[in-house]
Order: C-alpha cells, then sequence, then structure tokens
C-alpha cells in the first residue's frame, strides 16, 4: 500500500528550478532511500513534503490525504516527522525537552488546564507525565540516558544526530523523513545508525524516507532506491539495479571522457 | 505651500536618512542596531557646542575636533564593549547598546543637563537665503540639504572606490572568508564605528539648533532614524537614504494635511503597515533560512 | 534503566522538602512586613511587587519565546489607564484587574499578529513605535485626561480590619504569588516548551507540529496580560497615572530589569524586579556610599557639575546592564544557581 505518494512536483527559486516534474511513490513499511549528486534537489524534496516549501505545481498525498501546501505543523500533526542535514535541535534546552517536545502534539491540554499543572491529579500533570514515560521511552530505545538532563549543544554531534531523530520517534510518525543521517559520523556511528534506522522500521513498523550519500548505508539499509539529478528521476529500482545504472553514474561521476 | 512642505521633507528626511545611514553601516557590518547612535551623536554635539563657547574655537576647528572625538568614540565603544561581548546574541548587543546608551545620557546630564542652551551654528535657523512668495529657504535648511549630501556621496566613495571601503564590503558578506585574506575583520568592525560615529554626529550638530541642545535631544531624532532605516532595510544603504526621506515627507504632508498632533507617531503606523506586506524592509528581499 | 519513577517530582512547585520549608519561611517573613518595618517600606515592597510582575511577562517574551519588546510600557499604560477608568467609574477592584489584564492581553495578540514574520530590529521597531504611539495617543485624548492624566480613587480595603497601606500591601503580594506561579507553570508546561522551542530554531519548532502563529501570538498576549496587570496596580499604586509615566524609558528599564534578573527563568524575574526597584530608589544615594560616594561627589565638583548628580542613576544602570551582558549573562539567576551550588556542596 502507498503510504505517500508524490505527483509531478516542481519547486524553483527565482529561476533556478531545484526539482522538476518528479513523481515517487513510497509504499507502507519499506525503507526508500533518495540519492543523486550535491544540488540534485533532494532536500528540496523534503522540505516540499513537509511543508517548508510550498510546491509550484505538482500534489503530494499522505496515506490518501491531499497535503500539499499546508503548514509544517499540520504535516507533523498527520504522521509525518524528519530529522535535518545540519540539525536543527532546540540547543539551549535538555535531551528531555527535545523529546518532550516531540510529544507536543500529543500532548492535549488547554491553557486553562495548564492553571491547575501542580496538582497530581489535574489532566494537565497526569497528561505531562503520560508524556514524560513516552519520551522516556524513546531514551530507553536510543539509549540516551546518560545526555537526559543535558542541554544539547553540550552533547557530541553523533549524539546530538541521535537527539534529533529520537525528537523525530517521539512524534510516534506514519513516516518518517531522514535528511543524510549518517552525515559526520565517525565508521563506528554509522554503523549504529544504520541498525536504529533498520530498528525502528522493523520494531516500530515506520516508514522511512532517507537522503543519504554513503552508498554503504544505502545498500545496507534500502528497500528501494530512487536516484535523481538536477530535480528529475533518473531511475528508480532495487539497490543494484539503481547503483549499476549508467545514468547514476555518469551523475556522480560525470561523462566519460572519449 | 507645496513647496515648503517639500523643502521641510528634504531637510527632516535627510537628517533622518543621515541617522539611519550611520546605524545602516553598523547593521550591515555587525547585525547589531546601535541604540547609542543617538547619545554618541548628543554628546558629540555638545563637544562642539563646549568648543565653540567655552574655548572659543572657531567653527571648522572646532568641527575637525569633534569629529576626531566622535571617531574614537565609535571605535573605542566596539573595542571596549562590543568586542569583549562574551555569548554575542542580539538581544545581548541590544542591551550593550541601550546600557551604552543610558551611560552617555546619564553623563551629559551630569555634566552639562542643568540647563538648557541655545546651539547656534554659522549657518542660522532665522537668515533666509531665498524667500519668494511661496516658500523661505533658511541658512540651516540650504547647509543640512548640502552637507547631507556630501556626507552621502563621500560615504558612497569610501564604500565604492577605496580599500577600506572593499574590506568593509568583504567583512560585511563574510567575516570568516574575510579574515582568512588577510583582511582584519575586528579593525575593520572598529573602523566601521568610529565611521558611523561620525555620520551620527554630523546630524547630531545639523539637529541642535532646530531643537535645543539637551541630552534627550537625539532621542526622537534616534527612533525616527532607526525607523528609516528599517524602512528602508536596514542592509541597503541606497535604501536607508530613500527610507529616511519618504519617512519626512509623510511626517510634515501627515502634520500639514492631516493632524499636527500625531504627526510623531504616524511614522510607525507607516510602518507597520509596510512590514506586514515586506518584513524586511522596503528595498529587500525576505530572508529565508536554508535547510 | 530507570533512576526516576515517579515524574510528578519534576512537575510540582516545591521539587523538594527543604525548597517548601523556605518558601513557607519566605511567605511568613513577608507576612510579618507591615509588623516590623514603617509604611515607606510597604510602599517599597509594592513597588517590586509592580516590576516582578511586568518582569515576568516580559521574560516570557523575550527570555523565553526570543521576541524582542521595546514597548512594554505601552501595555502597562494600557492596564493603569483601563484600571484608571474603570476605578472611576466604580468597578470592583477584582474586576477592574482582571479587565484591565485581559484589554492589555487583546492589544498585545493583536500587535503580535503584525509582528509574526518579523525579528530582530524590524520586531524592535515595531515594538518601539507602538510603546511610543500608545504614550501620544493617551496624551492626546481627553477621556484619558490629555497631559494631566487621570486621578484614582482608592479601593475599599475596609472589609480587612487594617489600616489601607497594610491591606494593600497583602493584595499586592497575594497578586504577586498568583502571577508567579501562574508564570512558572507556564514555562513548565507544554506552552512555555513550546515558546522556548520558537526561541531555540522556528524551522524545528513547526515541523515538530507548534503551531507558529498560535504561539508567538500566544507569547505576546500572555506578557502583555502581565504588563496589563503589574499596569492596574501601577495605577493603585500612585493613585494618578500620567502619559509621561510610559515613557520609551520605562520600556528599556523593564527590558533591563528582565536582563539583569536572568533571562528566562522566574527566579531571575523574581530578583531582576526586586533589585531594579531598589536601584532605581537608591542609585541617587550613592553619594553616602563610603569612598566611592566620595569619589563621585570628587568628580562631580571637579570634572562633571554638582547640579546634575541625579543623573549618576542612568550612569549606573547603564554599567550594570553592559557589565551583566559582559561577564554575567545568565544575570542574578546565575549567581544565585552558583551560590546553591555551592551551599548544597558545603562545607566541602
Amino acid at each position: 500500500m502507498e503510504i505517500l505518494v508524490v505527483e509531478n512536483i516542481v519547486k524553483g527559486f527565482g529561476g533556478v528550478t531545484a526539482v522538476q516534474d518528479l513523481s515517487f511513490a513510497v509504499s507502507k513499511g519499506e525503507i526508500y532511500s533518495i540519492i543523486g549528486p550535491n544540488g540534485a534537489g533532494k532536500s528540496t524534496v523534503f522540505n516540499c513534503i513537509n511543508g517548508l516549501y510550498r510546491p509550484d505545481s505538482g500534489t503530494i498525498s499522505f496515506g490518501g490525504r491531499d497535503i500539499t501546501g499546508l503548514n509544517p505543523d499540520k504535516i507533523a500533526t498527520a504522521g509525518i516527522s524528519r530529522t535535518f542535514q545540519n540539525l536543527e535541535l532546540f540547543s539551549r534546552m535538555t535531551t528531555l525537552q527535545n523529546l518532550l517536545l516531540g510529544r507536543h502534539v500529543s500532548t492535549t491540554y488547554s491553557i486553562w488546564q495548564m492553571l491547575t499543572f501542580n496538582f497530581r491529579n489535574s489532566k494537565a500533570a497526569k497528561q505531562e507525565i503520560l508524556q514524560r514515560e513516552k519520551a522516556e521511552d524513546v531514551i530507553e530505545f536510543l539509549e540516551l540516558e546518560p545526555y537526559r538532563d543535558r542541554p544539547v549543544f553540550s552533547l557530541p554531534y553523533g549524539v546530538q544526530k541521535l537527539v534529533e531523530l529520537g525528537r523525530a520517534l517521539a512524534m510516534e510518525p506514519d513516516i518518517l523523513l531522514l535528511d543524510e543521517p549518517a552525515a559526520g559520523l565517525n565508521h563506528e556511528e554509522r554503523q549504529d545508525m544504520i541498525f536504529w534506522i533498520q530498528d525502528i522500521r522493523n520494531e516500530l513498523g515506520i516508514t522511512i524516507v532517507v537522503i543519504e550519500h554513503n552508498m554503504q548505508l544505502v545498500k545496507d539499509i534500502s528497500d528501494r532506491v530512487l536516484a535523481i539529478n538536477f530535480g528529475q528521476k533518473l531511475v528508480e529500482g532495487s539497490v543494484e539495479d539503481v547503483l549499476r545504472d549508467q545514468s547514476v553514474i555518469r551523475a556522480y561521476l560525470g561523462e566519460p571522457a572519449l | 505651500m507645496i513647496v515648503q512642505l517639500l523643502i521641510s521633507s528634504l531637510v527632516t528626511g535627510s537628517i533622518y536618512a543621515l541617522i539611519a545611514l550611520a546605524m545602516a553601516i553598523i547593521y550591515k557590518a555587525s547585525e547589531i542596531p546601535n541604540f547609542a547612535q543617538g547619545e554618541m551623536a548628543m554628546v558629540s554635539t555638545y563637544i562642539t557646542f563646549v568648543l565653540l563657547s567655552t574655548f572659543g574655537f572657531p567653527f571648522l576647528t572646532a568641527l575637525v575636533l569633534t569629529l576626531t572625538f566622535a571617531f574614537l568614540l565609535g571605535i573605542l565603544f566596539e573595542f571596549l564593549l562590543i568586542r569583549r561581548a562574551k555569548e554575542p546574541n542580539l538581544l545581548g548587543f541590544i542591551i550593550i547598546t541601550l546600557g551604552f546608551q543610558l551611560l552617555l545620557f546619564g553623563l551629559a546630564g551630569w555634566k552639562w543637563g542643568s540647563d538648557q542652551r541655545t546651539f547656534t551654528l554659522p549657518f542660522s535657523e532665522s537668515e533666509v537665503v531665498v524667500r519668494t512668495s511661496s516658500f523661505v529657504l533658511t541658512e540651516h535648511n540650504l547647509a543640512s540639504l548640502i552637507i547631507a549630501m556630501v556626507i552621502m556621496v563621500i560615504l558612497y566613495l569610501i564604500l565604492n572606490h577605496t580599500k577600506l571601503g572593499l574590506a568593509m564590503r568583504a567583512c560585511q558578506q563574510n567575516v570568516g572568508a574575510a579574515m582568512f585574506n588577510g583582511i582584519p575583520a575586528n579593525r575593520i568592525l572598529g573602523i566601521t564605528f568610529g565611521i558611523s560615529s561620525i555620520v551620527g554626529a554630523i546630524a547630531g550638530i545639523l539637529v541642535a539648533p532646530i531643537t535645543t541642545l539637551d541630552p534627550t535631544m537625539m532621542w526622537d531624532p534616534l527612533v525616527k532614524g532607526f525607523a528609516a532605516a528599517v524602512l528602508g532595510s536596514m542592509k541597503s544603504l541606497p535604501g536607508v537614504v530613500i527610507g529616511g526621506l519618504l519617512l519626512g515627507l509623510i511626517e510634515n504632508l501627515f502634520g500639514f494635511y492631516v493632524s499636527l498632533e500625531f504627526k510623531s507617531i504616524v511614522a510607525f503606523g507607516v510602518i507597520m503597515l509596510i512590514l506586514f506586506i515586506k518584513p524586511s524592509g522596503l528595498f529587500a528581499k525576505h530572508y529565508i533560512r536554508k535547510v | 534503566m530507570r533512576l526516576k519513577r515517579v515524574y510528578f517530582e519534576d512537575i510540582r512547585l516545591f521539587k523538594t522538602t527543604a525548597s517548601l520549608v523556605w518558601t513557607l519561611l519566605f511567605l511568613l517573613l513577608l507576612f510579618l512586613v507591615p509588623f516590623i518595618f514603617k509604611t515607606y517600606y510597604l510602599s517599597v515592597v509594592n513597588l517590586m511587587c509592580l516590576n516582578v510582575i511586568v518582569a515576568l511577562g516580559l521574560n516570557i517574551l523575550v527570555g523565553n519565546t526570543g521576541q524582542i519588546s521595546l514597548g512594554h510600557a505601552g501595555f502597562v499604560a494600557i492596564g493603569a489607564y483601563t484600571a484608571a477608568i474603570l476605578l472611576q467609574a466604580g468597578v470592583p477592584f477584582v474586576f477592574t484587574l482582571i479587565i484591565a489584564g485581559l484589554v492589555s492581553c487583546l492589544v498585545g495578540a493583536f500587535l503580535g499578529l503584525p509582528s509574526l514574520r518579523l525579528e530582530g530590529p524590524y520586531l524592535a521597531i515595531v515594538t518601539l513605535g507602538f510603546g511610543l504611539a500608545v504614550m501620544v495617543i493617551i496624551g492626546r485624548m481627553e477621556m484619558f485626561g490629555g497631559r494631566m492624566g487621570l486621578m484614582i480613587p482608592r479601593i475599599d480595603l475596609n472589609w480587612s480590619g487594617l489600616s489601607y497601606d497594610r491591606t494593600l500591601y497583602y493584595v499586592f503580594i497575594i497578586i504577586t504569588i498568583l502571577m508567579t506561579i501562574l508564570a512558572h507553570n507556564i514555562i513548565h508546561s507544554k506552552i512555555g516548551r513550546a515558546f522556548q522551542a520558537i526561541r531555540d530554531s522556528d524551522i524545528a519548532a513547526s515541523v515538530t507540529g507548534i503551531n507558529l502563529v498560535h504561539y508567538k501570538t500566544l507569547s505576546f498576549a500572555v506578557s502583555a496580560f502581565f504588563a496589563g496587570i503589574g499596569g492596574a496596580l501601577w495605577a493603585l499604586y500612585l493613585q494618578f497615572v500620567t502619559p509621561g509615566t510610559f515613557s520609551l524609558m520605562m520600556s528599556v528599564l523593564f527590558l533591563a530589569t528582565v536582563v539583569l534578573g536572568g533571562l528566562g527563568s522566574v527566579t531571575g524575574s523574581v530578583l531582576g524586579g526586586i533589585v531594579m526597584t531598589l536601584l532605581n530608589l537608591q542609585l541617587e544615594k550613592v553619594v553616602t556610599v563610603p569612598l566611592f560616594g566620595d569619589l563621585i561627589v570628587f568628580l562631580s565638583d571637579t570634572i562633571m557639575n554638582p547640579s546634575g548628580i541625579a543623573n549618576i542613576r542612568w550612569v549606573l544602570t547603564g554599567l550594570i546592564l553592559i557589565l551583566i551582558i559582559l561577564y554575567e549573562p545568565h544575570g542574578l539567576n546565575g549567581i544565585w544557581l552558583r551560590i546553591k551550588r555551592y551551599w548544597n556542596l558545603w562545607p566541602f
């Protein structure tokens, strides 16, 4: 079953077309990778999907519902969460607070109920405790216990990446968009990341779309791969097929010298 | 009457434009809105006054000494305070400039605040140069316009046709890259503050004869100059000049045709409206952070 | 392994018994103040209460949400004038207070709307203009008493059986405590977390499902609500309001209060409000301080001018602001935390 369908989206920035008439569909429960050289428009695709950019034309539907042009917070509420290429964390807040923000949408109490926040049996306090438990589950899942109460700007880069992943997971999304999850990680951390991504799909059943440059990671985790260049689809298929495809090789290495 | 209105609009507008320029030069270089700009100008104006009245210097000597003082004041401000900020963020810088503003305001009040003085320049507000049936042009009007114009031209020449200007523009675009290419970015920022302070001081000297010499004399012009800079989008120098002139025009027309009482705040109504449509001012593309 | 099983511990007002005990002792002290000190000191505490309340609100906007306001005196003025008009019309105090807060809150929301896309200097100029505009409009309108301002009748406090000043003191203290708890709850609830998220990264905030329009407006509204309540108490405290009181300088001093106290912390707002009030009242007496005072008098007589010595207050306020940013960016709250840590470890 197709959970995310992108149809003919176009996005340009003042004369430069970043994405040109791109279509693809992601099935429920798969790990779908998007590859392509720098500037191919990969991140722009993500930004269009989760509403940071509004595509010039084309439609994006999620779970059968048209989400094109909705605000990012609406799309997040609908069940799409993401991480960023260069980390967008709440850097002065602690790991726990970052994860609790991932629970923001699910934390249901009104501004009036907040007033009774200090009483153990109030709705607000019960909600806070419930969401805290959920956040602690994520901490446990990603083994973030040592960093729970530290402000995230003070954490090593690799851990910050995990916190961002944790925040996205805490949202209990149906689909997770990972923008270069292995960028900036060393070999060991990269292996861990592969392990987490597989775990998230296998244990939590979350559909994952990954943008990645590291071919090892792409090979290890992907069910299907989409290669794009200049915002257009080059080829889509299994890992082996895509990586062997001449157009993909040319996109990465350039035209063979004659 | 319309000619007279246009003249006063141009005069107030060019004073706003000078203050706006002073703020914009610093903002372009460091993203700091310098709220101390007005008080720095006020203190410089007092220096001119003291040199003229107490020491009896000829005007040009006093002017040169004042501008030197203003330049040093700007450099010292950058070197002693701005550069020492530990966790530089926008709010921190705003607070430092506000603190410096209070400091200068207090010092000026302590030294000179007890009585108001009248400040006379060689070009007076009461001497008329041209008088026709439809308008009057005073010496001060004419001098303000000429001086403002000259300053703008000099700034343009410095920024676009000197090595210093090239370095300043390099630092504005990318401090890191500028430093790798051997430009002493800190020193350039200091000089920027100095130049900005000079421009402000000239605005102060032009303002003083219109109002009275008083520690609060730059409050209103500063706010208006800042507003003009924002209107023209802090980062475009031609933009802030147009912003200043526009603001002078709006104020004077509104004051004459609609309401003199609310003249002083109409500027903000206009600015709110414009920023609502163009959040980064008239002459800028709204900048969206890339992720 | 989970070390903390009972998460409620992290939510409740008093995290440890010790803090509860200290708070109760502090409250007892506050209760006893009218019986120990002269009436003058009661009015000093009242002034502190006002500043604390406004600082609490401004801190939510500036420290937690990361927006800048240079026009908070405008909201205080709106609260004060609403209260003045209502009290003159004979509306009971409790309703007056709430309405003053709500009117200011509404205006805050309206100001918040055009400010949604603005940041940095652009937001600064809009709020600054707002503050000045409020001052000018109030000063020019008959119904607000123009430049002369409005007189405010004393409220009926005879029910307490205590003198007016003492009762007023208790009223101020209780309102301040309630507002402090409110600020604490806002900051520590999901609303406060959303505010801080916007401060740290608005992009990440929006992709975690935070509605930026909603929360930025809310932050302005909440902040203005506090300022409105502070304004109503201000009217009650001064017994008359004039537009000149709510100047740009007042807005700057409120911002200074928040920075001095410590951005983004309730303790900071409270400490800042208290210390700033003392500074405002006492800075002119700095000449009586041994050595330092003598130095200032000496400077006054030689280089400066003895008749302008009252301005020393601005000099020192400015210096304090600069020094705080340069050497103690977390303000008094930072110092307070360090003292607490030191005592926790004492005597090691």
